[in-house]
Order: C-alpha cells, then structure tokens, then sequence
C-alpha cells in the first residue's frame, strides 16, 4: 500500500523475513512515508528507531508498529552533514528515540521540541558519538567538557511561583538512577522533565565486540529481572538471519521460561507497588511467595535469576520427566495465591485510594506515546506479541489477552495480577503438551550477511532486537529497544496535573526498569 | 512533698525513668516481633534472648555515631529539639499512674488530663520545628505534614478524651482510671475504637505515616539527624508510643488497676498495666500491617469529615446514655 501512494519516490522494497518490510526512502521522504502508514491505521506507532554507520552515510532505520507487524523505513543521511526532519511531532512518542540516535549517532533531528542530551552525560565530549564505528572511546576524563547546571537540575530554584523538585538520581523512591525534575505549584505536579542514562554500560557497542553466542550472555545480562526475553529476543533474529528453525521442544521449552521470567517480574513489581504505597506486609508476602516461582526456574535451568538457558538454536538443557510434576505442584499453589491477592486488590480500601484515579493515562494518549506492554493494555489498547505476531509456542497455546480501559495505577497493577493467572496456565499447557524431540539444533558460529528483527512480549512490554551481520562471527550492529525506554516517556503525561504524594505510586506503576533503558554508553573502560 | 530517698527512688528508679525507659525498650522491641511477625519475617533475634536488646543496641550505637549537624541549618533549634520532645513525653508520662499512684507522688490535680494532653501537643511541635530547622526540602515537607496532620487529629483526640473524663465526672487521669470499676472500653466500645484510630494518627503509623513517607520524602523530618541526636529523635518516638499507648489504657481500660492476689498492691498494678499497655502496642501494630499509607489530603478528609463529626456524636452518644452507665462507675 506504500507502493501505490510514495510511487517512485521508493528507492527499494526489501523482505528479509516473512512478514517484515523494509522500505528504502531518500532522506526527506520518510515523513511521506510515515503519515500514509499513520492514516492506514490510527493505532500506529514508532517501535525504534536503529541507526547503523555505514562508513560514508549513516543508515536511520524508523520501525513502526502497524497492524500487528513491524514496516521499516529506511533512509540514509550523509556522515559528515548528518542532518534529518524530526518526525516527534507527527509521533510524540518519538522524542526520546530521535534523542538517543542524536547522542549515539550525531544525527541532528530538525524540528526537534526538546534537543537536548539524553543519553550521554551534560559532559561529555561534544563530537564524540559512541555508535560511530570510529569513535574512539578512551581517555575519556580528560576530554570532557565544562558544563554549567541549566536550571531545571536546580533544586527549588523560583520559576514564577512553580518551585522545581529535583526526584532522583538518588531516591529511596528510585532503586535505579534516573532524574526527574518536577516543576510543582503547592502539591500539584505542573511539569516533568525526564534524564535517563545515569548507568550507560554501552551494550550495544560491546555487542559488536563479542561473538554471536557471546552476546547470547551479554544481553541476557541487560536486564536481570526480564533476561530471557532478552535472551529469546536476541536468539530469535539471529536464527533469522541464519534461517535455523528450532524444533518444536524448544519452542515449548522457551514458552515455559519466558512466563515464568512473566510471573516472577510482575509479582516482583506487585510487591514494590506495596511498598510505595506504605504498604510493607503486602510488599513482605507478594516477595515470600515470589520465591516458589524462583524455585520453578532452578528446576527449569538450574539457575534462579539468569537463566542462561536460551541459546541460538534452541535451548541449553533439556527438562526431565520426572521435574514436571514438581513444577506443576508449585504452579498450583501459586494459583492459590493469586486468588487471594487478587481478592485483596479488589477490597483493601487503603491501597484502591491510593492507586484508583491516579495517573490516568487515556487511549488516545497511549497510542500517541506509543506505550507497550501492561502499561497500553491498562489503557485499552489491544496489543501483546504474543498475540500480534506469535513466536515460540504462543500460536499453539490458548490464552487471553488482558485489557483494562481506566487506564489508572490501579488497573495497570490489575493487567499484572490477571496476566500472572494467564501465564500460569500457559505453563500448565505446555508442560501438559511438551513434544518429543530434540531441545537444540547445533548451528555454525559464522553467521551469514543479512540483517533482521523481531520482538518478544517481555514482562513490560514489547522488546524489540534489531541484528545485522557482516558475514563474520561478529555482528556489525545489535540494537534494542527495551519497552521502559517506550513507557517512560508516559510518566511526564501521567504525572502532569497530580498530586506530589502519588508521583512515586504512579511511576512505579509503568514498571520502570532502568537497567534496562540504560544499556549504551561506556563511560569507563 | 519532701525530697527523701523514696521520693527519689520513685522519680529515677521505679517507675520513674529508668523503668519508663525500659519499659519503652521492651515496647519496641514487642513491636518489632509483632510486625515482623506479620509480615512473614522472623524479627530481632541476635542481640539477647530472642533479641530483647536490639533496641537498646540501636540505641547505643546511635550514641556512638558521628554527630553531623548541616551548615544553613538553625541550630539551636536543631540541636535541642529531640532532647526536648524526648523530655516532654516522659515528662507527661510521669502523671499517669503506673503502679497505682503518679510517679511524683500527690501530684495528680483535676484537669491534668488536659495538661498531660497538652504536653503531648508541645512535644509534637518540637518534632516539628526538629525537622523545620533542618533547612532541607524533605525534612521541610515532613515538618509541615507533620503540623498538617496534627491539625486534624488533635481535636477529634480531645473530644474522645472527653468522653471518659464524663463518664468518670472528672479531669484528672487518676481518678479516671480508678474509677473505671468495669473498663469504659466495655461501657463506650465506640469511643474506645475511635480513640485508637486516632491514635494511630497521633503516632504517625498506617495507615497516617505520611509525615516519614519513606518512598515520597525519605526520613521526613529526621532525614538531616544523625548520630546523638537522631538517637534521641528515635527515642522520643519510641517513648511517644508507649505514651499513647498508656493514654488508652488510663482512659478506657481502668489504668493499671486490677484484681490483686496476696497483697502487694503495687506488683500487681505495675503487671496489670503492662499487660494492657502492651495489649494496646498490639493493636497499633496490627493496624499499621494491614494498612497502606493514604495520602496527607485523603488524611485530613478523614479526620474532618469522619473523626471531628463522630467524635462529637460519640460524645453525644455517651451523653445520652451516661444515664444507665452511671451506675457502673464508681
């Protein structure tokens, strides 16, 4: 349908994998591009956009999100004038996206509302762009810049009668180092402005430095809490590029790790809401109970937090007979569990005050911020990978998909504690329909040119990996979009217009995993 | 009221400080055990038997600990607030009977229940003024939370004193206590349940912590203390605990008296009053678990538009009643 209307304008239309297109574009065009695709369907949004130096140009990839599936445009800007119309005000959602390809690429969005740095330190060398294959990143002390404190990082500085509350990077709010500075009037929220990026680990560029099954381990490690959708994330577009198709076991076997990761993330998350609430008991029993599904991964892969269990090619250790019902037995008492919990969400009147009504985000306002994961569903919006475009098993096992329209705190905690339930019965599938067969194919460890992606409904959301390889046992360009850096820009919209007390209530409520978000930079070798 | 070795014994001993102070100890302690108990948690148990001491332990270490006081801050305000609030509550403590009479001998008057009240409000002003003077926009948020909060919850905490100063036909806490023959937490059941409730406002714990909202304000006004003074800080917490807790015990649970077995009066009433203090903990403390923290405006809603009009109904209530009770009270 891009084709009828952009006609000639298309330099080129590629389908690497089944069902993803990518569109090549002259730089300038994409905008065209992207308004036909924003008119075709309401409900699109940016999914990521990856940038890939090239050598003589730099390659600005724009996935967007429609009708289920991923459509890349893709155009090129030159290296040395690397300069782009922003497309933030056709997709608002997209202000932190064009924000990191500025810091990592030196790409210049025009049209910009809000330039300023994201991802790198206020320091750090102005014509030093991590991402570029030449940036030379050492010694990087000595070459940093001077720079003066702007006024929103000042505490309580007067602006008018708004006094500027600076939350984070330390917070006992915050478990991870993130800044907001909320511009305040009395107790009500008037402005949030957002800095991320205080734990850059630079993965992407150590991803180029490693082997494909190295990587395997590095991203895993990008997120503790959701490593094996990183793991399948990332799994997943390498065995596209290399065309492997991995036995159904392997699928099953997949399926039953990642909602496992599911179930211990959000319970994780539902006890952490307690807490910010003052409310410790709750926070006490949801971690106790926590445990029994730690438990299930040990008897799964003999870890309790990284898994390592996911490889390209399938998976690293097989599950015996005679673990099934072991597991099955702590599923069923989890389910238990949930029942209660749930029973308490529904009646505890303390926490329905503190979460009902607090931090709305609309529909329209999802889809605009381009939210994923729980957070959309909270707010209506029909979308989950798992459904979209199925991977693992999920197109043999029957689940629902939970949507909730209040869009508040409480509903968004309400997605979490119905999808614990669902997972649990996904795992009692497939463990009940595990096929036979092997658990892995042996594949090489060169990689053949090409390029992919895909995405995995992680416990916040989407996940998206892009992959590129060069042909040798290293990959030319590993990007991911982790769904905290989609979600967060939805604090400042959920924030706005609330009361001081509920900032950490509704913030926790996206569940923000800054580990995630940060993934970029080094700073230090 | 000659200054004599018993006079002296009774105001630094028994149970006057040393015993108030323990005893404030051990509340902690209890408290501690309890809360960790439902939460799923074990609780102190490394310092004494079953961890008795670790409140004493925290306190001793707290002693021990550098002393920081901020630049910008005030002071002289700064570093007299905790030791004053901690001195004020024990202070109002010493006009509760304990083992039967006040720690000063003869010193109850009518209408000490009203001073005793008062000192508390002072005290809690201090812990204002303790976070206020910190000059740090946290402590300066939990010093106005904790006035706002007060606001609320004084007058209705007043007005359900009232009710058991009615019932007694008295003002002074020692006649009220020795006249409940059966305890007006029988006789005026809704009374007592509204005084706890609001005590836990008193107290500042769930489901009314607002005032040291961990996540929101980190220590509220404590967040600048350190070392003596935060132990002081905490102490003074502690203390006003037990305080509260000895308040309802005096107003609606007939103080410290009780049935007495072969004499010895006082052992007697020091036991009964424990026990009924710490009966009181518990119910705090089972509060605070089941409870999450509101908001400081959902607070004040409920202290205005629920306690100040039931309180007064409760008064009236009583009033009303006060007719058939009459002869139940001595």
């Amino acid at each position: 349908m891009l084709s009828d209307k952009l006609g000639e304008k298309i330099l080129q239309i590629q389908t690497p994998q089944s069902g993803k297109v990518f569109v090549q574009v002259n730089a300038g065009v994409h905008r065209d591009a992207l308004r036909i695709l924003l008119d075709k369907d309401e409900s699109a949004g940016i999914s990521a956009i990856t940038g890939v130096d090239l050598g003589e140009t730099i390659e600005l990839m724009y996935h967007v999100r429609t009708h289920g599936t991923i459509v890349t445009i893709r155009t090129e800007v030159p290296r040395e004038d690397a300069r782009i119309e922003s497309i933030a005000d056709l997709i608002p959602g997209t202000d932190f996206h064009e924000r990191e390809v500025a810091d990592l690429f030196g790409v210049t969005f025009e049209g910009h509302p809000n330039p300023r740095r994201l991802i790198l330190s206020d320091n750090w060398p102005k014509n030093l762009f991590p991402l570029r294959k030449d940036a030379e990143i050492t010694n990087i002390e000595n070459k940093a810049e001077t720079v003066t404190i702007s006024d929103v990082d000042k505490q309580s500085s007067d602006v008018g009668t708004l006094i500027n509350v600076i939350v984070g990077p330390q917070h006992p709010a915050l478990i991870e180092p993130e800044k907001f500075s909320l511009k305040v009037d009395g107790e009500v929220v008037k402005e949030v402005d957002l800095r991320i990026g205080y734990v850059h680990r630079g993965v992407e560029k150590a991803a180029e430095k490693r082997t494909y099954l190295q990587d395997v381990y590095l991203v895993e490690r990008i997120c503790g809490i959701c490593n094996a959708a990183h793991a399948t994330g990332f799994c997943q577009t390498v065995e596209a590029v290399m065309g492997t198709k991995v036995s159904p076991r392997a699928e099953y076997l997949r399926t039953i790790i990642l909602e496992l990761n599911r179930i211990q993330s959000h319970m994780l998350l539902l006890g952490h809401a307690g807490l910010e609430a003052g409310y410790e008991s709750f926070f006490q029993y949801m971690w106790r109970d926590r445990e029994l599904v730690m438990d299930m991964m040990e008897l799964l892969t003999g870890n309790r937090v990284i898994a390592s269990f996911i490889t390209i090619g399938g998976v690293r250790r097989d599950l015996r007979e005679e673990k099934i019902p072991k597991i099955k037995a702590k599923l069923a008492a989890l389910k238990e569990k949930m029942v209660f919990y749930k029973h308490l969400f529904e009646r505890d009147p303390t926490l329905r005050m503190r979460t009902e009504n607090i931090g709305v985000l609309s529909k329209s306002d999802a889809l605009k911020l381009c939210v994923v994961g729980p957070v959309a569903r909270g707010s209506d919006v029909k979308m989950d990978v798992r459904k979209d475009e199925p991977y693992a098993a999920y197109s043999e096992i029957p689940f629902k998909m939970i949507t909730y329209s209040e869009g508040d705190s409480w509903v968004r905690l309400m997605v979490r504690l119905d999808e614990i339930s669902e997972s649990i019965d996904i795992i009692n599938f497939a463990l009940d329909n595990l096929p036979g067969g092997p658990y892995r194919v042996r594949v090489p460890r060169i990689v053949p040119t090409g390029e992919a992606l895909s995405c995995v409904e992680a416990p916040r959301g989407e996940l998206f990996y892009y992959v590129k390889s060069n042909g040798t046992a290293y990959p030319e360009r590993v990007k991911v979009r982790t769904p905290t850096f989609s979600n967060i820009l939805s604090f400042a919209q959920i924030a706005k217009g609330g009361n001081v007390a509920d900032v950490p209530v509704s913030f926790i409520s996206l569940d923000p995993c800054f580990a995630c978000t940060d993934r970029i930079t080094r700073l230090k070798k | 009221m000659s200054l004599d070795s018993a006079y002296i014994f009774r105001v630094l001993i028994f149970p006057g400080f040393t015993f108030i102070l323990l005893f404030t100890f051990f509340c902690d302690w209890v408290e501690r055990k309890i809360e960790a108990r439902m939460q799923n948690r074990i609780g102190p148990t490394y310092t004494g038997p079953a961890g008795i001491l670790q409140p004493f332990a925290d306190f001793v270490k707290l002693l021990t600990k550098e002393d920081i006081v901020p630049r910008g801050t005030k002071s002289v305000v700064f570093r007299f607030a905790p030791i004053l609030s901690f001195s004020i509550f024990v202070f109002a403590l010493f006009f509760l009977p304990i083992d039967g009479a006040n720690v000063i001998p003869h010193s109850s008057f009518d209408g000490d229940l009203i001073f005793v009240l008062a000192l508390v409000t002072v005290a809690n002003f201090f812990l204002f003024l303790s976070g206020w003077s910190s000059t740090d926009p946290y402590s300066a948020i939990g010093a106005t939370r904790v006035l706002t909060q007060f606001l609320g919850y004084d007058i209705p905490l007043f007005i359900f004193a009232l009710t058991s100063a009615f019932l007694a036909n008295d003002l002074s806490i020692s006649t009220i206590a020795a006249s409940q023959n059966v305890p007006f937490a029988l006789l005026v059941p809704w009374a007592f349940v509204l005084f706890t409730i609001t005590l836990q406002a008193e107290l500042e714990k769930d489901p009314f912590d607002v005032p040291h909202a961990e996540t929101e304000i980190v220590a509220g006004y404590e967040t600048e203390y350190s070392g003596r003074r935060l132990a002081f800080l905490k102490l003074a917490k502690d203390v006003q605990i037990v305080l509260g807790a000895v308040i309802v015990v005096e107003l609606f649970l007939s103080g410290p008296y009780g049935p007495v077995f072969l004499g010895l009066p006082a052992f007697w009433y020091t036991l009964w009053f424990i026990l009924k203090v710490l009966f009181v903990v518990m119910i705090t403390e089972y509060l605070t678990c089941i409870f999450a923290r509101l908001r400081i405006d959902q607070v004040l809603v409920i202290n205005w538009r629920m306690l100040i009009p039931l309180s007064i109904l409760s008064l009236v209530a009583t009033v009303a009643v006060a007719f058939w009770l009459n002869p139940l009270v001595v």
